[in-house]
Order: structure tokens, then sequence, then C-alpha cells
């Protein structure tokens, strides 16, 4: 019983984190109708931006301000600069060139912080454990998962009952009309590529103290991040909250049951998905 | 069309006199570049002419590699075309069976459905140790050549680049045969209206299932020589990592074009020998050159060279025309 408590609570945790990083995703996706393969790098710079502002001033709350800012300036240069050259050129040349960005990424992170897994250490009210449900957790992995569900309520919040909220939505269903209706489209996808980058860039900060940050963190969250998409459906902000919700459960209880076949087990979720709903769970139908 | 054979000819004949003026290293290397142009035009005919965009041919090549290192441990004696054969014929089975699953899906849920099965069987190639040897690796020994009246020894680096070029040079000619016949014309056809072949009664989806098959096969084929290549099979073979490069040979060569890839297979491998000379730091250094083709070169080097050809000829004309008083 104590053991499935914390499975659960490890499951909502990790589902959390993929939250904040696949939600940018799905975003991204739905409006540009890019695959931004340079997303889950953003994490990973989140976390190593927290790592250095940590040794630097020793403050995890002004790292959690100052890494996700820097990622948006990362983000949109990225769409300002290079995205937006290849516009023209069809998805096939814009998914290449996040492609590109994310080997230039990794392989800089390696160059800078070296190859090496990093901890982060988490210190103060943080570093302490509750007792709950008869079991001692860390707090840390409660905050992370807290600090998942504001992110996304006041995502909510701003893309259902905010003015910007409803031109984004609008951007996602239809970009041409929303254009011809005199909102500056460009602008507004370099700033939801930006805002993409600074949720994926929050989620690797808070993410850093609980796994390691190391050059392969990267890969490791993209794939579920793309699973979570899929199954939730292309551009479904709703869809990637279910989704999270699931994945974290199965990697959790997968680990636990059946570790050997655990990966599996997320790509069997994808595939019975789709049978029964091509375009995801919350996708629109085509 | 005369003058395309004599070129084909021509290249054959060039091809197989280098190990004649090359060192063993260089030899070793267009090997190399022979097993990634196989994959590279494999990956071609799915994307360039079929267009569809996978993020999962890996599976296909490292399930070709993973197949001959092991089928080469445990089965003894085992026939160097058995291996091969076995390979290629593991890849395309798996082909028509992924295939059959998620063709359905278009665009980017199709990408990112192969991503999805290339994770899956790179996790199965960690995960299963007992037959993969997780991160350790396999290693093997290449099988000779029985032919019935002469037996090739293949452990010779120039050996093994004759019979590289031979088998896979085969393949590639024959994928270029295949372009220009009925079916290699249904799926360009597909890719330009999809709409109006399935109104002239083409069954479109048999079609695509076929050439995902097809082009799985080929990448098993290459992936069975990539692993006689190195003797050893490792879970690189079948990372992601592995279908990024074949995106990269494709797109630095020129994708939709049949010499693209094989074009970029030759400047990927020199380009990372060279890099990976002068700098540990040669994937960075790759990727900024991929962006910068992406972004200025979108049609590749088989594309730049052709305008840049096209440039000269139509500029050659012009001036001989005004020489001779026309224009």
């Amino acid at each position: 019983m104590n053991a499935f408590v914390v499975f659960f609570l490890h499951g909502l945790t990790y589902a959390g984190l993929l939250f904040l990083v696949s939600s940018g995703l799905t975003l991204v996706f739905g409006m540009m109708n890019v695959l931004n393969f340079a997303h889950a790098t953003f994490y990973m710079l989140g976390a190593y931006f927290s790592w250095s502002l940590l040794r630097m001033t020793g403050n995890f709350w002004l790292s959690l301000v100052v890494a996700p800012a820097l990622l948006f300036v990362i983000g949109a240069t990225v769409e300002r600069f290079l995205l937006r050259k290849v516009h023209v050129l069809g998805h096939v040349h814009e998914l290449l060139l996040t492609f590109g960005v994310a080997y230039i990424i990794t392989e800089s992170v390696k160059w800078i912080w070296g190859t090496r897994p990093l901890a982060v250490p988490i210190t103060g009210l943080l570093a302490q454990s509750v007792d709950l449900f008869g079991i001692t957790y860390p707090t840390y992995r409660l905050f992370v998962f807290s600090v998942s569900i504001l992110i996304g309520l006041i995502m909510a919040v701003a893309l259902f009952k905010t003015r910007v909220g409803i031109i984004i939505r609008g951007a996602v269903d239809d970009g041409d009309m929303v254009g011809a209706l005199g909102i500056n489209v460009p602008v507004l996808f370099m700033a939801v590529f930006g805002f993409g980058a600074v949720l994926s860039g929050f989620a690797g900060v808070i993410a850093g103290p609980l796994l390691t940050t190391s050059p392969g963190m990267a890969d490791a969250i993209l794939v579920d991040a793309f699973v979570v998409i899929v199954i939730g459906g292309m551009g479904s902000l709703g869809g990637a909250v279910l989704a999270s919700l699931m994945i974290g459960q199965l990697q959790a209880f997968g680990v636990l049951l059946f570790p050997k076949f655990s990966l599996a087990l997320i790509y069997m979720l994808m595939a019975a998905v789709l049978v029964v709903r091509p375009s995801g769970l919350f996708g629109r139908q085509s | 069309m005369k003058n395309r054979f004599m070129y084909q000819i021509l290249a054959v004949l060039v091809l197989l006199c280098l190990p004649l003026v090359l060192g063993r290293f260089h030899v070793s290397l267009l090997t190399e570049i022979i097993v990634f142009a196989m994959f590279g035009v494999s990956y071609n005919l799915l994307l360039g002419y079929g267009n569809l965009l996978s993020f999962g041919h890996a599976m296909f090549f490292g399930l070709g590699a993973y197949t001959t290192a092991v089928a080469l441990n445990h089965i003894a004696g085992l026939n160097f075309f058995a291996v091969v054969a076995l390979a290629t014929g593991t890849a395309t089975l798996v082909g028509f069976l992924i295939g059959f699953l998620i063709l359905r899906q278009k665009g980017a849920s199709f990408a990112l459905l192969t991503l999805a099965f290339n994770a899956l069987f790179n996790a199965m190639a960690i995960k299963f140790t007992f037959i993969t040897h997780g991160d350790d690796g396999l290693s093997l020994t290449r099988p000779e050549i029985n032919l019935g009246f002469v037996t090739i020894n293949t452990s010779d680096v120039v050996v093994f680049y004759f019979v590289t070029l031979v088998i896979l040079g085969s393949a590639i000619l024959l994928s270029w045969y295949f372009t220009s016949t009925a079916m290699g014309n249904t799926i360009v056809l597909m890719r330009e209206n999809e709409e109006r072949m399935k109104f002239l009664g083409y069954s479109t989806n048999i079609t695509r299932l076929i050439l995902f098959a097809l082009t799985g096969g080929l990448a098993g084929l290459a992936g069975s020589f990539y692993a006689l290549f190195f003797s050893f099979v490792s879970v690189d073979a079948i990372s992601i990592t592995m279908t990024t490069t074949v995106l990269l040979i494709t797109f630095v060569g020129g994708s939709g074009r049949f010499a693209g890839p094989i074009l970029g297979a030759f400047v990927y491998i020199y380009l990372q020998n060279f890099l990976s000379d002068i700098t540990d730091r040669w994937p960075f250094f790759m990727g900024l050159i991929f962006i910068v083709m992406v972004i200025f070169v979108p049609g590749g080097l088989s594309k730049l060279i052709e305008d840049v050809f096209r440039w000269v000829k139509a500029r050659w004309k012009g001036t001989t025309a005004e020489a001779e008083g026309e224009t």
C-alpha cells in the first residue's frame, strides 16, 4: 500500500514535468505546424543554466526566474532568425532546422558543462520531507507537482479567459484568418515559440534537483513528450494534461511492475490510442 | 540515355580501380560510404520520392545489423549470402508489419509514430541483453563467401570493399531502375497528386505499404553490411542518432534526386573524418553546417551542382550565340 502511494506520487511528479515540456510543444505544433526537435534541449538548457546560477548566487528562486527568461531570448532568437527564414520552404525544412538546432545545443552543453552528470543541490524547506498518508515523502517532489498544476492553471486562464489567449487559440485553428484580422502573426509566432521555450526551461530548472542534469536528459524526455502530444492530440492543451498523467503513472508503475518492459508500455499505450482514435484523444478528427 | 549508361560504366570502372591507387584507410572509408549511400538511397526513396517523412529509418538499419550479428553468433557455418538475405528479409517483414499499423497516418503524425517505433526498438536493443548484450554490443566474424568453385576470405579490407561494391552497388543500381518502373512512377505521381491517382484506380495505400517495406528492406541490407564492415554492432546502429545521420546524408546531398544521398554519403563520411581529426566537437560543426545547408542550400548539394551546371551552360550558349551574331 505504501509503495503504491509512493509510486503514484512519483508518477504525478513526472507527469507534472512532462506536462510543462509537452504543453509548449503542442502549442507550437498547433500554431506553426512545426515539430520542434529542439524543444527538449531547451529543457536541458534550463537545468544547466539553473546549475550555473545556483553556483554563482546560491539562490534557487532566482534561477527559477532568470533561467526561463534566458530561454525566452534563445527561443525567440531561434524563431526570428532561423525558423522564419525557412518557413517558406515548408514544414520538412523547418523540422530539419530544429534538428540542427538541437544538435548544436546538445554539443554546446557538452562543450561548456562537460558530459559528467551534475547534481543540483537543494536546500531549505524544499530539501525536507513530509508525512503524508502514512509515508514520508520529499517536499521537493510535491513542490514540482504543485508548481506544474499552478502553471497549468495560469496557462488555462491565459488561454481561455484573455484576449491574447483568444488570439492564440484562433491562430491554432486558422492562422491565415487571424493574420487577415490584423494581428501580427509573425510576432505572435515568435512570442509563442519563446513562451514554449520558457515552459520547457522552467521544467528543466525544477527537474534539475530531481533527476540528473546530464547531456542525455533532453533525449530522455523528448520521446515521452512526443508520445504525450500524439496521445493527447496535437495542439490540445487538455489532451496534454491527460496524456501526461497517463504517461507519468505508466512510467512509475511500469518500472515497479515490469522493469524490462517499462519503456515498451508507453508505445503500446500510444498504439492502442491510435487504433481507436487516430488523431489522439482530444485531437480534431480529419 | 546512352550518355547516362556510359557514365554508369565509367563510375563502376573508377570504383573498381580505386583500391589500386588508394591506401587501405581510404578503401575502408569508401566501403563505409557505399554502406551509407545504400542507407541514404533507401531513405530517399521514402522521403524524396514517396514524400513520407520518417524518423524511424534507423530501426530497419539496426534490425538488419542486429539480425546479422545474432545470426552469425548463433548459427554456425552460416553462408554469407544467407546472412545478408536473412537481415534484408527480417527488415522487409518488419517494414510490412509496422507500415500496416501506421501508414494510415500522414505527415507529422506519421513522422512521430516512426520515431516512437524507433525508440521502441532502441529500448529493446538496450534492455534485451540476453540477445543483444545491451550497451556492450555484439561482435562478429565475417563469414567466408563460398561460390562453389572458389572461397573468398572477406576479412581483408580490400576484398570486403569489392564484395560491398558488387552487392550494394547492384542494389543501388536496382533501386535506380526501380524509380523508372511503373511502380516507381506511381510513387512519384502519388507524391504530386494522390487524389488523382486514386481516381485513376490506383490503390495508393498498398503502393505506400510496398514502398515502406521495400525501403525498410534496403535499409536492412545496408545495416547488414554495416555490421559486417565494423564486425561489431552496438546500440548506436538502432539509435535516433542513426536516423539523424541518414536524414543529414539525404538532405545534404539533396532529396528527390537519385544521386543526392550518394553524394551526401560521400560528403558526410569524409567531412566527419576530417572534422573528427581536427576537433573533438565535430557534431557541433556538423550541426552548424546542417543549419547553413537548410537555410541557404535547401535543395541540397546535387541541386546546387545542377544549378551551377545549368547556369554555366546558359552563359556558354549565350556567349556563343552573341559571337555568332544571332541575338
